[in-house]
Order: C-alpha cells, then sequence, then structure tokens
C-alpha cells in the first residue's frame, strides 16, 4: 500500500525565465547535498621533458632535447624551446623519450571493458598500469583503438570501427568462392555507379543502378571506408587472399601470416598489412613441396617485401603466471625477436609504434613523435628495445599516467636514485591511524633532520608491513 | 705446445670480437682468439695468431659463449609424449635414453639458440619416474655421437604432480614422501649390504653420491621437504629444479641446507607475497646467497631455445645479468658434474661454443654459428635461420 | 508491483519484562548520553512522554511523581538506522526503469526478523526495492508494528539507482533527464498559454482536473503552499516513472546510487554531466576496493570533483579493505570521512548475525582510525538523513521519537553490550526495573 496523502497543492519559482508555479517536485533545480558546480576556466596545460634523448620513432634522434606539450598535443620537439611559467616540467635528463607503444591487439588492459568503450572502459584497473608500464598507450581492442587514459573515462576511443573482418582460410573452398563472388557482384556495382554518375550529367532521368544484392561490407571494403581483415597464416590461403586483394583493389590485412615469408612478394605486391607473432613456431606441412612452416625471419622478409608489419606476442593477455617474456607486458620482447630474424631496429620499433597505428587508421594521432600528434610519451632508463629496460613515465594525453616508481609492480626493481615508494595516503596500518584532533603534521624541515636526502625512504615502510605481516602469521 | 696440430688433428681457430668464458675467474676477452683442435679447446685469450694448419674464421662482429646447459628439458623424444609411465610410483629402473630421437626437430631448434648440453627428463607424473639421460644437441647424429651419459642422474617428482589421485598410496604428501623413502631406504640398504639388485642399482648409486638427482619440486612447502629430504636427509647429489610459486619465500632455508636451485620455467611470481610486487624469483634466490643457481625452460614448457630468455627475464626482474649467463652454462654444468667437460670456454673443454652478434641473453642477437664437439652444427647463413 | 507476503511464519514474540510507559511520562538518569547532535552529556536525564523526547539535559531535577529509570552505569546513544537492508521483503523485482515501484507494497509486519532486530539497537530500517536498475523507492519503518500504518515511518524514501560501467546503467540516467528536459519544455508552453489566457479573462477550467491528475510530493511545506495561492497555475501531469526525478530534482526526494568502482563513479558522473539531482551513494565494498582513487578530484587529477569533495553522503559497510594485490589495510571508511564525505554504516549482510554484530564491527573499524563520533553518527542520524527521516529520529534531542539503545559501556568498546532498547518511549528489549 502507499501513502497517497494528496498535498496541497505547492508553488514555488520554476526555473524557466517566465515565473512559473509548479508542485514540489519542480521547485527550481537546487543544488543537492553540497555539490557545485566548479567554473571550469580552460586553461592551456603544459608539459615539458628535458634534457631526454628524444626518439621521435621517425628515424631521428635528438640528444639532449626538448619536448613540449600542449593539452594533451605535441607542441615543439627542439632545442632552447620556451617553456611556459605554468607548464609541468620533468627533468629526464638521461633517460631516452618514446613515442607511446600501440599494441594492435589486446585484452584486458581495459578492464571489463567491451563494446562501447566509453561507457565501460575501468580507468583503474591494475591491467591498464601494466600495460603503461610495458609502455602501451594506444592498444586495439577487437574493432576499436582505444587508449589507457587513466583516471577518465573521456575521450579513451579513438577510432570505434577498424576492420571488417573476412574469412579465408580452411579446406572448404565454397566460403572462399562465395566471398569472391560478393567481391566481383560488389566490384560491378561499383563500375555501373561510376559510370551512371558519369552519364547522369547528361541523362538526368537515368536510373541508379540497382544496390541490392550486394554485400554492404564488401562494398564498404573496394570504397576504402572500413579495411578488409582476415585471419590467415597458410601459404595458400595467404596467395589466395593476395590474389583477391589485388584483383579487386584493395589491401588487406591478415592475421597470423606465418607462412608469410613464403610468399612475400606476393603479399608485399597485394600492399598487405601484417599482424604477426616472430616466435609462432609451427611445423612444415610434410606433404607441401613448397617451403612452409613458421620461420623467425618472417617479419624481416614480409618488410623487405613492402608489406607493413605489426607484431603482437605469443599472448595478447596479461599473464601474471609467472612464465614471463610471453604476454602483452612484453610487447618490446616480440620486436626484439622480429629484430632477431632480421627486422632493422628501426622496424623493429615501428612494428610496436606507427605501423599499427596506421593499420588501425590512427596515426594521425599516435604511434610517433611529431608535432600536432597526441603527446603520448614515454621515457625509459635505456633502449626500450632491451630486455632490461623499463618505462620510467608514461604520459597519454599529455597528462601521466605511469610513474614506475609509484606503483607497486616494478618499483623495488632498480628503483630511480631517489625515488621513494609511499605507501598510499590511506595506507594507514592498523593502530597507526593519525586520531582525529591529532593528526600529525608533517613539517617538511623535520622530515629532512630524520632522512638525509639521498637515503630512499622506501625502507621504513617496508619494515612496518613486515611486522604487520608476521603478527597475522 | 697443445696447440699445434698433428697430421691427422682438426683445427679450426676462432677471431671474434669478444669471449664470454664464464670460467673461474670470469674472464672476459675483447677481441679473443678461440683455438679448436680435434672436439676440444686449446687456447681461449687475447687474439693471438694460429699455428699453421688452423683453418681461421673470422667471427670479429660475434661474440663467443659457451654453449649453454640445461637441466631439465623433455624434448629428447621430439617433444610431449613419452614422459612417464603412470601405472607405479616407483620406476626408478626406467632410463629415459631409450625415447632419445637424435636431432630431432626440437633438439635442432635447440642447437640453433644455442643450447648445446641437455639433461632429457621423464615427467613429474609420478614420485621416483625413471634416469635421465645427457646429450648434446648435435643436429645430426647417431645415439653414441651424442650421448654424453647413458644415465645421468635420477629424476624424483617430490610434490605437485605425482599425487596419485585413483586413491592409491599417494594421494597425500605424507604418502608421496613415504613412497620416496621407502625406495631411497632399500637402495641404501641393499647397497650397503652389497646385495645385488638392478632395480635399485642405479639408486644405490644416487644414494652413494655417484650419480646427482634433479628432483621436481615447486611451492614452498615442497620445496622445502625436497631439499630436507634429499640433501639433509641423505645427502644425495641433489638439485632442486622449479623452485616457482611461492617456493621463493624458503630461500633461506634451501641457500641453508646447502640446495642448488636450478629455477623456471617461472621467473616471477606475482600471488604469494601479496604485496603488490612482481618478485623475480631469481633475484631471491641470489639475494638469500644462493650459489651456481641454474635456470631452466622444462621444455617443451617454454621453448627449449628460449633458455637464454629467462635468464633475460630473470635480469629484468633484478637478477644480475652475468650471473644469470652463468645461470645458463656452468652453474648447472657444476651441480651436475658435467664442468670438467661443458659449461665453459676453457682449455681442455668440450669444443661447445656458440657465435651470437650481440649478448647471448639479449632476444634481439641471432646466434650465427654453434660448434659442438669442435664441430659446426649450425651456420646461420649456411643453413637459413632456424631461430 | 510487488506481490504482498502471502505465506505465514510464527511471529517472535519477545518477551519483555520491564514496565512500559506509552502515552505516559517517564524520566531515564544515566551515566552519559550520546546524542550526536548535541554532544555528549554526563550525568544525562532525558524526559520521554507520549513516546518523544521532551527534554534533554545534564543533572536536571525530576519532578516529584514522573517515575524515574536510574542508572548511572549505562551510556546511552540513539537508536540505530540501517537504511538498506530487505528485511522481512521476498519479491524479486522487476523492470530496470520503475522507479515508480514501492517497497512498502511488500511490506509484512509479521515478519520474524523485525523482531529480533530490535534487540540489536536496530529501531528504524529502510527497506529498499529489490531488483536491478533503477527498481524503486524505500520505505522507512520502525521495526516494530502489527499493520503496515504502524510500521511505516516514512514511504517513498530514496529511489534506488544501480550504476554500473555499462551503456544500459548510464543511459537510464542520461534519459531521466532528457524526459525532465523535455516535461520542462511542456510546461513552459502551458505557462504560456496559461498566462495567455489569464490575461484574456478565459476561465481556469483545467484548474481542479489537473490538481487531481497528480500527486505532488507528500511533505510538501506550507509557505509553498502559499505561494502557490499566488498564482494558480498547475503544470501538467508528469509520468508516474518521471515524477520521482522531478522530486529528486529539486531535493524533495532523494536518490540513492549504488557503485561498486570507482570507475562506476566516473561514468556516473558523465551520464550525470551537467545535470544535478539529490541523491546519496552507496558504495559496496569488496576487499580490494579502488574506490580510493575517487575519493578527492586533486590527487589523481580527477576531470570531476571526488566524493569527498561533493561531501556526498555514502553508505558503507563496516569493512576494512586492502590495497589491490597486496595486505596493504586500507579503512575505506576513514578515508571518505577525511576526504569529506559523510559515512553511514550498514551492517555488513543483510543478515539477522550481521545486525547483531553490527556494533563491534563498527568497532572495528573505529579501532582502526575512524572516530568514534563520526561512527555513532553514521549507525543513526547519516541513515535517517539517507531515508528522510532525520527530523524524528537518528539523535537525542527534544521533539525526537524516543528511540534509544542503553549500553553497559561506550558504544564501541569490546565489552559494551546492549542493556536496553527504547522504541517510541517503550521498552522493547531489556531487562528494566526501577
Amino acid at each position: 500500500m502507499r501513502l497517497s496523502t494528496i498535498a496541497a497543492c505547492v508553488a514555488v519559482v520554476f526555473c524557466t525565465s517566465t515565473f512559473v508555479a509548479a508542485p514540489a517536485w519542480a521547485q527550481d533545480p537546487a543544488p543537492a547535498a553540497g555539490e557545485t558546480k566548479s567554473d571550469k576556466k580552460t586553461e592551456d596545460k603544459w608539459v615539458a621533458l628535458t634534457g631526454g634523448d628524444i626518439y621521435t620513432g621517425t628515424g631521428e634522434m635528438l640528444r639532449g632535447a626538448t619536448i613540449l606539450g600542449k593539452n594533451g598535443k605535441i607542441e615543439a620537439i627542439g632545442y632552447d624551446l620556451e617553456i611556459p611559467k605554468d607548464a609541468k616540467v620533468h627533468k629526464v635528463d638521461g633517460m631516452r623519450v618514446y613515442p607511446g607503444l600501440v599494441a594492435i591487439s589486446s585484452q584486458g588492459l581495459l578492464g571489463n571493458a567491451g563494446g562501447e568503450f566509453d561507457d565501460t572502459i575501468d580507468p583503474f584497473n591494475s591491467r591498464m598500469v601494466l600495460g603503461l608500464a610495458a609502455g602501451i598507450t594506444t592498444t586495439g581492442a577487437g574493432s576499436a583503438a582505444v587508449k589507457l587514459k587513466r583516471f577518465t573515462v573521456d575521450g579513451a576511443v579513438v577510432n570505434e570501427r577498424l576492420y571488417s573482418v573476412f574469412s579465408w582460410s580452411g579446406r572448404n573452398p565454397r566460403t572462399k568462392s562465395e566471398l569472391r563472388e560478393k567481391f566481383a557482384e560488389a566490384a560491378r556495382y561499383v563500375r555501373e555507379f561510376r559510370e551512371w554518375e558519369r552519364k547522369v550529367k547528361e541523362q538526368k532521368d537515368l536510373p541508379e543502378p540497382k544496390k541490392s544484392g550486394v554485400d554492404g561490407t564488401v562494398l564498404s571494403v573496394l570504397r576504402g571506408e572500413t579495411l578488409a581483415k582476415f585471419n590467415a597464416s597458410d601459404r595458400d590461403d595467404l596467395l589466395g587472399i593476395a590474389r583477391l586483394a589485388q584483383e579487386y583493389g584493395f589491401r588487406p590485412v591478415i592475421e597470423g601470416c606465418q607462412e608469410g615469408w613464403t610468399v612475400a612478394d606476393e603479399l608485399g605486391r597485394a600492399g598487405a598489412r601484417v599482424i604477426l607473432t616472430a616466435r609462432d613456431r609451427r611445423s612444415k606441412d610434410e606433404q607441401q613441396v613448397a617451403a612452409g612452416g613458421t620461420s623467425i625471419e618472417n617479419a624481416a622478409i614480409l618488410h623487405k617485401s613492402g608489406c607493413m608489419v605489426s607484431v603482437t606476442p605469443p599472448t595478447e593477455g596479461v599473464d601474471l603466471g609467472g612464465l614471463e617474456g610471453r604476454d602483452i607486458r612484453m610487447l618490446t620482447i616480440e620486436a626484439g625477436f622480429a629484430v632477431r630474424g632480421g627486422l632493422p631496429d628501426k622496424a623493429g620499433l615501428e612494428a610496436i609504434t606507427i605501423v599499427p597505428a596506421r593499420i588501425m587508421g590512427i596515426s594521425h594521432r599516435v604511434g610517433s613523435l611529431e608535432v600536432g600528434k597526441d603527446f603520448d610519451v614515454l621515457v625509459t632508463d635505456g633502449d626500450i628495445l632491451h630486455y632490461k629496460t623499463y618505462v620510467q613515465w608514461a604520459f597519454v594525453d599529455g597528462r601521466m599516467a605511469y610513474d614506475k616508481e609509484k606503483e607497486l609492480f616494478y618499483a623495488h626493481i632498480r628503483p630511480r636514485p631517489q625515488a621513494e615508494l609511499k605507501v598510499d595516503a590511506g595506507e594507514t596500518p592498523r593502530g597507526d591511524a593519525p586520531k582525529e584532533g591529532e593528526t600529525k603534521e608533517e613539517k617538511p624541515e623535520d622530515k629532512k633532520d630524520d632522512k638525509p636526502d639521498d637515503k630512499p625512504e622506501e625502507k621504513p615502510e617496508e619494515k612496518k608491513d613486515e611486522k604487520k605481516e608476521d603478527k597475522k602469521d | 705446445m697443445r696447440a699445434e696440430l698433428g697430421p691427422a688433428d682438426q683445427g679450426v681457430a676462432i677471431h671474434c670480437a669478444k669471449a664470454l668464458t664464464v670460467d673461474g675467474e670470469d674472464r672476459i676477452f675483447a677481441p679473443a682468439t678461440i683455438l679448436v683442435k680435434n672436439n676440444k679447446i686449446v687456447y681461449v685469450g687475447a687474439r693471438a695468431t694460429p699455428p699453421q694448419g688452423y683453418e681461421v674464421l673470422d667471427a670479429s662482429g660475434l661474440w663467443a659463449s659457451p654453449g649453454m646447459v640445461e637441466l631439465h628439458s623433455h624434448i629428447h623424444s621430439g617433444g610431449f609424449g613419452d614422459t612417464n609411465d603412470m601405472v607405479v610410483p616407483i620406476n626408478c629402473d626406467f632410463r629415459a635414453m631409450t625415447a632419445l630421437r637424435p636431432g630431432n626437430p626440437l633438439i635442432r631448434r635447440a642447437c640453433a639458440g644455442g643450447v648445446t648440453t641437455l639433461y632429457g627428463i621423464p615427467g613429474s607424473g609420478t614420485s621416483m619416474s625413471g634416469f635421465g639421460l645427457i646429450y648434446k644437441s648435435k643436429v645430426d647424429a647417431t645415439f653414441e655421437e651424442c650421448v654424453v651419459a647413458e644415465v645421468g642422474g635420477l629424476k624424483v617428482a617430490q610434490s605437485y604432480n605425482p599425487e596419485r589421485g585413483a586413491g592409491d598410496l599417494g594421494q597425500t604428501r605424507a604418502g608421496l614422501s613415504w613412497i620416496l623413502e621407502d625406495a631411497a631406504d632399500r637402495a641404501k640398504t641393499l647397497r650397503a649390504s652389497g646385495v645385488e639388485d638392478l632395480a635399485h642399482e642405479n639408486l644405490g648409486k644416487v644414494m652413494t653420491r655417484e650419480l646427482p638427482v634433479l628432483i621436481h619440486c615447486a611451492g614452498s612447502d615442497g620445496f622445502a621437504a625436497a631439499a630436507r629430504m634429499w640433501q639433509v636427509k641423505y645427502g644425495t647429489r641433489c638439485v632442486l629444479s622449479h623452485g616457482c610459486f611461492d617456493a621463493h619465500a624458503t630461500a633461506p632455508y634451501i641457500v641453508g641446507a646447502g640446495a642448488p636451485v636450478n629455477a623456471g620455467p617461472r621467473t616471477v611470481d606475482v600471488f604469494s607475497t601479496r604485496d603488490g610486487r612482481i618478485t623475480g624469483t631469481a633475484a631471491k634466490y641470489l639475494a638469500a646467497g644462493a650459489k651456481d643457481l641454474s635456470l631452466n625452460t622444462d621444455s617443451p614448457v617454454m621453448p627449449q631455445e628460449e633458455l637464454f630468455l629467462q635468464g633475460a627475464m630473470s635480469a629484468r626482474y633484478g637478477a644480475d645479468d652475468y650471473l644469470m649467463l652463468r645461470g645458463c652454462t656452468i652453474a648447472p654444468a657444476r651441480v651436475f658434474g658435467l664442468d670438467d667437460r661443458v659449461g665453459s670456454l676453457e682449455v681442455g673443454k668440450d669444443a661447445d661454443i656458440v657465435l651470437h652478434n650481440g649478448s647471448p641473453l639479449d632476444p634481439r642477437a641471432r646466434v650465427e654459428r654453434v660448434y659442438i664437439d669442435g664441430v659446426l652444427q649450425y651456420d646461420r647463413q649456411r643453413d637459413g635461420q632456424w631461430f | 508491483m510487488k506481490k504482498m507476503k502471502l505465506h505465514t511464519t510464527i511471529a517472535l514474540v519477545a518477551a519483555i519484562s520491564a514496565p512500559t510507559f506509552a502515552g505516559e511520562t517517564m524520566a531515564i538518569r544515566v551515566g552519559r548520553a550520546e546524542t550526536v547532535t548535541k554532544g555528549v552529556i554526563e550525568h544525562a536525564v532525558i524526559l520521554v512522554e507520549d513516546g518523544k523526547i521532551v527534554v534533554v539535559g545534564e543533572d536536571l531535577p525530576v519532578e516529584r511523581g514522573i517515575p524515574v529509570l536510574d542508572r548511572p552505569e549505562w551510556t546511552v546513544v540513539p537508536g540505530f538506522v540501517n537504511c538498506y537492508s530487505r528485511l522481512g521483503c521476498d519479491s524479486e523485482g522487476g523492470d530496470d526503469n520503475s522507479p515508480d515501484v514501492m517497497t512498502s507494497d511488500e511490506l509484512w509486519p509479521k515478519a520474524a526478523a523485525y523482531k529480533e532486530v530490535v534487540t540489536y539497537g536496530v529501531t528504524t530500517l529502510g527497506l529498499y526495492p529489490a531488483g536491478n536498475g533503477i527498481s524503486g523507492q524505500a520505505v522507512a519503518v520502525r521495526p516494530l508494528g502489527d499493520t503496515v500504518e504502524e510500521m511505516l515511518l516514512k514511504d517513498g524514501s530514496y529511489v534506488k539507482i544501480a550504476m554500473r560501467s555499462d551503456s544500459p546503467s548510464k543511459r537510464r540516467i542520461s534519459d531521466a533527464f532528457k524526459k525532465i528536459a523535455e516535461y520542462d519544455e511542456k510546461v513552459a508552453k502551458a505557462r504560456e498559454k496559461f498566462d495567455k489566457d489569464k490575461k484574456g479573462g478565459s476561465k481556469k477550467e483545467e484548474k481542479p482536473e489537473e490538481k487531481k491528475a497528480f500527486d505532488p510530493a507528500q511533505d510538501a511545506k506550507p509557505e509553498e503552499k502559499d505561494a502557490k495561492k499566488d498564482d494558480g497555475f498547475v503544470p501538467p501531469d508528469a509520468d508516474a516513472k518521471l515524477r520521482p526525478w522531478l522530486e529528486m530534482r529539486v531535493g524533495a526526494k532523494r536518490g540513492l546510487v549504488t557503485l561498486g568502482t570507482a570507475a562506476d563513479y566516473l561514468h556516473f558522473m558523465d551520464a550525470l554531466g551537467t545535470n544535478e539531482f539529490a541523491y546519496d551513494l552507496r558504495l559496496v565494498l569488496q576487499r580490494e576496493s579502488d574506490l580510493w582513487y575517487v575519493l578527492d578530484k586533486k590527487t589523481y587529477e580527477l576531470d570531476v570533483d571526488g566524493i569527498g569533495d561533493k561531501k556526498l553522503r555514502c553508505v558503507v559497510e563496516p569493512l576494512l579493505t586492502v590495497t589491490q594485490g597486496t595486505m596493504r589495510t586500507r579503512n575505506l571508511p576513514h578515508e571518505l570521512h577525511r576526504a569529506g564525505a559523510k559515512v553511514v554504516f550498514i551492517p555488513r549482510n543483510d543478515s539477522l548475525p550481521d545486525h547483531k554484530a553490527w556494533l563491534p564491527h563498527v568497532g572495528e573499524v573505529v579501532n582502526a582510525g575512524l572516530p568514534s563520533d563520526v561512527a555513532l553518527r553514521a549507525m543513526t542520524l547519516e541513515a535517517a538523513e539517507v531515508l528522510g527521516v532525520a527530523d524524528r529520529v537518528g539523535s537525542i534531542e527534544k521533539g525526537k521519537d524516543a528511540n534509544l539503545v542503553f549500553l553497559t559501556g561506550s558504544p564501541f568498546e569490546a565489552t559494551s553490550k546492549i542493556a536496553a532498547v527504547m522504541l517510541d518511549g517503550e521498552f522493547v528489549h531489556g531487562e528494566v526495573n526501577q
């Protein structure tokens, strides 16, 4: 049952410009419980990294240079730049500066997000931190390209629709012939449409060619509106795709491409964009006379033939099971294996930066350090493809999204000089919490007396933790 | 000078950019020359002119390092399968050597990855799964040509796999321990009393330290139990293999007991410490003072040719690079008593030499040539790149 | 609409050995009163008349003839308010967008649980509607009474809005404000017409009709009534699903938005945009909760104000959490308080054992740092605010319902026990001898 007290009619000032009487629930919207709108003055946000060796990802290196960001975009790269006073300046002397890495595909870095990433992304999940720690600032996720933006749900999606996926593999020839027919049909329509476009200028009443029966997805591929993506690794399939692509004039994206090195010239002629795992291992089909199976040289050979080559590790998710060196966190190691197979160093870096960005159609924003592009920047303590190199800081859209010393995962490994691992303010060990009223005010001077500057402050905290666990045991 | 060639001798002189000897003094020569006479190294040191008759290889852009040694490998038969007879828990009279397929594709790739000596063992499905063999990864060889020791050592599975689920003996850790100790005690007694018993012959040799024993043990409980049984109680030449998951928590005890650790295939632990940190296990063993820490791939769990990557990953997580190179070469050779023949570039040792175009731990540096017993097994330019 | 309870249960009758004073006057003299609103009063005297508190003070003289309960060893605190419960309710919920569903429709006074929670000091319950999404309106009840009317404190309390990081959740919020905007437009047009008609001296025939057509907020304030008379315009009727939103927009009703993660909060803010309405948060604390990321705007440079910046009221379990993947303890309730949020506690689980252990559970959070006065307020007055019944319950002050919990010591001391419970001036639990 419901209390249906018929309240007497109520009137108050209503919010529209005219004065309107209204019942209680239609009053002037008053701010509820302390909610206040903050005045959003859009001031320019500047960020600068100074003194690092800047590897732009386009083949250039500027030693001891500065990269300046404004409102999330790269404003300038070079020497003697004028840095605005209110810029956040990070001195990174002796470090290297790279473009944020682009994982062509990954799982889990965006939380449990799926489909509509703007509505589902979890910018606080720990896998995103691990992704950034691996240098990844943009990832392909399903058919979208999404940035690893922390602490915000705004503007993470860079490209919502990357590919149309087609099947061209397996022993069943029917799917292949059907697809070929679809391409033929769509190509015929495109021809007829062009013809009509030309003629309709003179014959105004000429009917437009009929679209029915034409596969919309195939048509969008032929019109260059979407990329056709295939999952294929067998030599025969790859040849088939290359022929199809050349016949109908589109550039296929081929994922897998294990035997690509055996038909590299064909794939190169078709302008294939390849997503491969350098370490894939598969033995040759003994029945086949021609070369086959996988080769560590796959990436190098395809690259030499003119294909765009991007690499992806054996495991595209985060695997913390302990079998290290094979998951998405080791994207750079996979690029390293491609280099092992003969891919030039530069192309090795490109295979995890600008090439995947190009394949995903987002190279105007990410994939290299160039003025006007997004300020997605890594600072590392060494060559990014080296197995011991750590990302020290990662910036996404001009904002620091990762600091090795501030996240627990890797902070203890070769800590930066003077770096301190601070326990988060909320983590007050039991009993040690300052009671209200007796808040310990830490004066900066006191601190200095206690701890010499050159010693990392990490240790006292660690000890506390250990004690705590001991008690529990 | 021993380096002089006689009329019937074969000689190879390798001039390289750098020789990582991994010897007792950790000498590194750059540039270096290595002389190989017949199957042995007769000179390793600073760049020198070889005596007459040597075939000279100019590898002046390359680094030389000893062939790597793997103590935990199941690729001798060409992959999984042929690992365990699951009928009874004690199979101490079994020998893995019968399963060897010399030069199988996995062995060939191991060779191309610079792994030249392997301890091929049965699986961990039973408590004592048999005796492993020690062989070299020669790409085209007969059994006799590649086997170093037909009976190289025993394989024991302490726990985390040999548990028997059918309700028979060995369902619990207590049962598993009893099974192992019962067999060990019997072998010990038989040997002491001089009774000939073929089934226990080799096990007896383990008990008297004539043969080493590799123990599959993962997790802190199994790891400590293995050290207690095989190192402290029986005093065997045991090597504790795996030491994954939370086993690194026992590192001080294991090191204190003097049991050598063969870490892998997991190189990090994330979940057991609950401190939010990714812990490099090798770094933890080293911090506890572990000597002769060796690494494994448990191939094909991790590909055999990626043994170096186990070292690279361990280094990434805090262990010293050079110690990790030792962990893939001389350390495993020492703990298994193979250091008189393999594991370092030293005069008198087998000429197992790997030439890389960079650091042996760097995935980007490819293996250019591999010599085993002085014979060129793999040449990237000649054979194409296998890995 | 919800089904009424059909099955029967034998109601447990709490044995009250103490004399009751309903409709009478009595004085209570205790060692200490933690009033929540008026501070701590030592040697407190509380005068109760007709179920209400009429006087509270220190060492007041008591008129002869008024019965006095003298317990200097006791501490008295306001009756506890659990604003988020499903005790005694069993409907399953339906449509994901049903803000018009009333939990009072499934209220079943005979549920045994009610009699039991009273003995644990819970004198007010907020029962929320089952279901996902926007599942309906809660009801505030006194957990004793033979009829729905006797139990009812406030019907149409908060509107429960479940928020997750997904499109449907966000769409429900943005759609509501779209509907509001449409309605506003409709009102503006009607107003225009009304003004025109008025000028033209036309009759206001529609007025009485429209008056019947909708049911505005029941607790309309008198001064608003006056304002109404001046004009005579009555806005057009609003859809039943829209009405609660219109009320929430002006603060005549509150929403209770349930969130599980920090991401949920940002997605909620995103869905809300520049729109505003009156709401509190129900933060579902899990062991590895990451909600500490969104306490304030500054620490992690959020695009939006944090929970603390907005001084939001947060309904949470008395639970200590850990930083993800670690054993590092966090006291999230305390962190919320320190950030400026208002903490509201509910039992850890909606079970009777957790109601019984409610006080010690809150004690654990107090022991880990949360000030005890904040903790007590979180179990009483703040919870009453969530339910919109803070004018009647939640503190010991003049004019409020005499809902009192008598303890043998300080509320969060481990040794303290509940000695007696008073509900509307009646002892409903405990051995009380004068």
